[in-house]
């Protein structure tokens, strides 16, 4: 059955509206918050197996390569719950008029960019 | 009931329960990275902090499966090489399972 799906059309063929551009970086988000999970459960895992691994975790956190993947991280995850709320609405048939739908991405961008800011001030 | 309706509502439904789990976690994600070993011991030593994460991870890595499978079906034509791919999936998908499931009781019950 699941080999009979027809594919869906590659990225090129698609033109750029925001419409589009939201729900590839959907995906693009997706992908990066599934690899993102390898470093929370390394995390509990580290924690698991005793205070020196642990404390390697936390030197390696110190790095500036980890803290612009953790950046990332949080940018990815706030887009995609936001957008992902957007989604549910329409999963309900609610909110599907052209101008609800961009409206709504304008404010999934906004709450974004708010959520993400604030985090990082408070770190 | 088929398979991708189980598949499509499963992801919905995870995506609900992680919506107010994200929040809190990423709150909690603010004081952990200031926060020493012993401290995070007795975060997770809470049955209901404990509870939450395993709740979340649960409900995170069975969404971040079914949407790796769905882009999986979605752009891959080569049938092995999708088959390899959704193999791969569900291997990592297992063993994280396992991996947190061991963690989370050994730092709540035994550390």
């Amino acid at each position: 059955m699941s080999n009979n799906r027809p594919l869906s059309p590659h990225l090129s063929i698609h033109k750029k509206i925001l419409t589009s551009v939201f729900s590839i970086f959907h995906r693009f988000t997706g992908i990066f918050l599934s690899l993102g999970l390898f470093l929370i459960i390394l995390w509990i895992f580290l924690i698991a197996l005793g205070p020196n691994y642990f404390n390697l975790f936390k030197y390696i956190s110190t790095n500036i390569f980890f803290k612009s993947i953790l950046f990332f991280w949080t940018v990815s995850v706030f887009y995609h719950l936001f957008n992902g709320v957007r989604y549910l609405y329409w999963t309900f048939g609610k909110g599907m008029e052209l101008k609800t739908v961009y409206f709504a991405g304008y404010i999934v961008l906004a709450l974004t960019f708010i959520s993400s800011v604030l985090v990082w001030f408070k770190i | 009931m088929k398979i991708y309706a189980k598949k499509w509502i499963t992801q919905r439904v995870t995506a609900l329960i992680l919506i107010p789990l994200i929040f809190w976690f990423v709150n909690q994600s603010i004081s952990f990275y200031s926060m020493n070993y012993q401290q995070i011991i007795f975060f997770f030593s809470s049955i209901f902090n404990a509870t939450l994460f395993y709740i979340m991870m649960i409900s995170m890595i069975i969404h971040a499966k079914l949407g790796c499978e769905t882009i999986t079906e979605d752009y891959i034509s080569s049938k092995s090489c999708k088959n390899i791919i959704k193999l791969f999936i569900n291997l990592i998908n297992y063993t994280f399972i396992i991996i947190v499931t061991l963690s989370i009781l050994k730092i709540t019950f035994i550390s």
